[in-house]
């Protein structure tokens, strides 16, 4: 097996910056052939800019990138052929038919055989062939992001936050898509700041934090190995709890539900929190405890919550 | 180069032009707005007649005569107003802005002239008029002038001094005539100037040219067919003003070889100064606040709604550094007077223009992210 057959994405020592700004600090990683990886991190970690070096949209401050066995920063004009690029927040022209925009990036690729309609039912869109751009809903746009992806039948797919915006039934829609190509074997790199996307489609997730990679594992791996100990929630709970926690000696944080985690290591740990928080008057509406997901991996990784950027991420984070 | 891409980038430029119906309008029925309405309004401006309202105090036969004198003339209708009426209080209630007024002892004073040879025996006419009203100074002009006239007659003696009116141009050309190039000028200018502004910082701000970075259309492909675009759109703009202007005005304008290559010019000098725009101003809306800082100066001091010579001497120098000027003249001078040589220093002019401009226009357009 050659190492281009082993590693169809070989990232060294890259560093990117803007400015003053550190975007991406020394990184490394490889993805292999066939497999998903996930890019994790929260808004400005370094994401966006590292998938862009590897696209051959934005160059390394220094570092090496090799694709498909080619060097990102010199070959170019031949990667193009082969990779498929799903920007994030993808647009395309806005009074131009779905078929159409299927049809338009089809001749700049210079695929004479293009199935745009197999294309049009892999994504499903056969209700909306004819329908404009502009018309579109956000999941339906970014449907269509992935067909034109799609087109130039690409040996490798890069997907820049697919699901960022989407209602969680159009996020859901846009896995069934991502889950089909991954059982038709193509090597998909995906960034997302969504632990159940990376969790749910990814073989390999790489965590990245202020443009450090701090972890990189299987899923399972990542939250066997960083997760011997319980996890208790509180649900929707009062602020003072937070502060009532921290003085008996826990470390809570919040996620992105207004609710509290806390981390046990103890058996007894859900008692003494639950007293203390009873002694000082705080209210919550629920609670569970229960092994950590990859979310908690992550924020315990990194301490950073995760949030919505409802605008998408745009041009260097 | 890849004319495969190029077609393509082009088929959806079309595509979309024709299915924006604001941008057609804007584009093709806008101007053919202006030419019809500035054509109307100037429409045989050189036989206009004025609305003229007379109050004959005299009321005599003689008066009564001079009035259907005035009417004859076909410069003026003539509408008449009781003597009883205060003519100044009239013209302030009906909102005119030119009464005359015969006074009493008209034909007593005529007669005394005429019949008696009374060389004193004069009449003088009250003209009541509004000076906020720039109608009323060329209507009291166009009055003198009959007036001197009838003067003349009356003296019985022929004019020592006559003027013979020869035009510059081999045969008499009207308003219109002048102001279909202007149109047209301008037309080319807005569509090529917005054009590139729109397709470069829009689709910039919107993300496509981020996607496209990452297929294999080349720099040159996209300013290749956006530079055809907007070149047919031209074309097509141009086609639609002539046919309108040729079928409403059956205006006499001389199409050759020149119409064409000053299309062209204007295309490229104005493709672009909207590049160039679009690397200064980044963002689609301040692009195109520039685009319309650069254009309103243009469309309104270099000579394409009214001649350059009616402005003060330092709007005429202004005038003459602006690249419309040299495109409105250039059209003029190829289409209405066919002065040959005066186009091709126009078209030289503006030819430099859209070379340099258009040079650094491509130097700053890029469909790499890395310069944003």
């Amino acid at each position: 097996m050659t190492r281009e057959a082993e590693h169809v994405i070989e990232v060294e020592n890259l560093t990117k910056r803007y400015g003053e700004l550190l975007a991406v600090n020394d990184i490394s990683f490889t993805v292999r052939k066939g497999e998903v990886f996930a890019f994790l991190g929260a808004n400005g970690a370094g994401k966006t800019t590292t998938v862009e070096i590897i696209e051959t949209i934005r160059t390394p401050t220094s570092g090496k990138v090799r694709l498909l066995g080619m060097d990102v920063t010199k070959k170019k004009r031949d990667l193009v052929h082969r990779i498929g690029v799903l920007p994030q927040g993808f647009s395309s022209f806005d009074r131009i038919t779905v078929r159409e925009t299927l049809q338009y990036y089809s001749r700049l690729f210079g695929c004479r055989h293009t199935d745009v309609a197999g294309l049009i039912a892999l994504v499903d869109l056969k209700d909306k062939t004819q329908e404009q751009f502009k018309n579109l809903s956000g999941g339906l746009k970014q449907r269509l992001g992935i067909a034109v992806a799609l087109v130039n039948d690409p040996e490798v797919v890069f997907l820049d936050e697919p699901t960022t915006g989407l209602d969680p039934r159009a996020r859901r829609e846009v896995w069934k898509v991502l889950l089909d190509l991954k059982n038709k074997g193509k090597t998909i790199f995906l960034t997302t700041h969504y632990m159940e996307e990376a969790e749910f489609l990814a073989d390999r997730v790489a965590i990245i934090s202020k443009g450090k990679i701090i972890a990189m594992d299987s899923p399972g791996k990542l939250i066997e190995s960083n997760a011997n100990y319980m996890v208790l929630t509180l649900q929707s709970v009062e602020k003072k709890a937070s502060e009532i926690i921290r003085k008996i000696g826990f470390e809570p944080v919040h996620d992105n539900h207004w609710n509290l985690k806390v981390r046990l290591e103890r058996a007894d740990d859900v008692q003494k929190i639950l007293s203390a928080i009873q002694a000082g008057g705080a209210t919550f509406i629920g609670l569970d405890v229960r092994k950590p997901n990859l979310e908690e991996v992550f924020l315990r990784l990194t301490g950073e919550a995760l949030h919505e950027d409802p605008a998408g991420e745009r041009g260097a984070e | 180069m890849n004319l495969r891409v190029v077609g393509a980038n082009l088929v959806v430029s079309l595509k979309s032009f024709y299915r924006e119906k604001t941008a057609v309008f804007f584009r093709i029925a806008f101007p053919v707005l202006l030419i019809l309405v500035f054509g109307t309004i100037f429409m045989d401006q050189d036989d206009r007649s004025f609305d003229l309202y007379v109050q004959d105090l005299d009321q005599t036969k003689s008066s009564a005569q001079l009035v259907e004198t005035i009417e004859l003339s076909d410069r003026f209708k003539i509408t008449t107003i009781a003597p009883a009426t205060s003519a100044t209080q009239y013209a302030k209630d009906h909102k005119l802005n030119l009464v005359l007024s015969i006074p009493e002892g008209f034909e007593k004073s005529l007669m005394q002239r005429m019949a008696l040879g009374d060389p004193d025996a004069s009449v003088t006419f009250t003209v009541v008029y509004d000076p906020s009203s720039s109608a009323a100074s060329t209507k009291m002009q166009a009055l003198d002038s009959l007036l001197a006239g009838i003067n003349q007659e009356m003296s019985g003696k022929p004019p020592f001094i006559r003027s013979d009116k020869t035009s510059i141009l081999a045969k008499k050309y009207r308003f219109i005539e002048f102001f279909v190039p202007g149109i047209i000028a301008m037309t080319v200018m807005t569509s090529s100037l917005f054009g590139a502004v729109n397709v470069n910082a829009e689709l910039r701000q919107k993300g496509v040219i981020r996607k496209l970075s990452t297929t294999p259309i080349t720099r040159t492909d996209w300013i290749l067919s956006n530079i055809l675009y907007q070149f047919i759109l031209a074309v097509l703009a141009t086609m639609v003003i002539l046919l309108v202007s040729y079928a409403a005005f059956h205006v006499s304008l001389q199409i050759n070889a020149w119409l064409p290559v000053f299309v062209v010019l204007d295309v490229f000098a104005f493709v672009g100064l909207g590049m160039i725009l679009t690397r200064v101003a980044k963002e689609a809306e301040s692009a195109a606040a520039a685009a319309n800082a650069f254009m309103f100066p243009m469309m309104f001091l270099s000579g394409t709604f009214f001649p350059v010579e009616m402005m003060p001497g330092f709007l005429q120098k202004f005038a003459r550094i602006l690249p419309l000027y040299y495109v409105n003249e250039g059209l003029r001078a190829s289409m209405v007077s066919v002065d040959h040589v005066a186009a091709l220093e126009y078209a030289a002019v503006i030819g430099v223009f859209a070379a340099v401009v258009f040079v650094l226009g491509l130097m700053t357009t890029t469909l790499s992210e890395e310069a944003t």
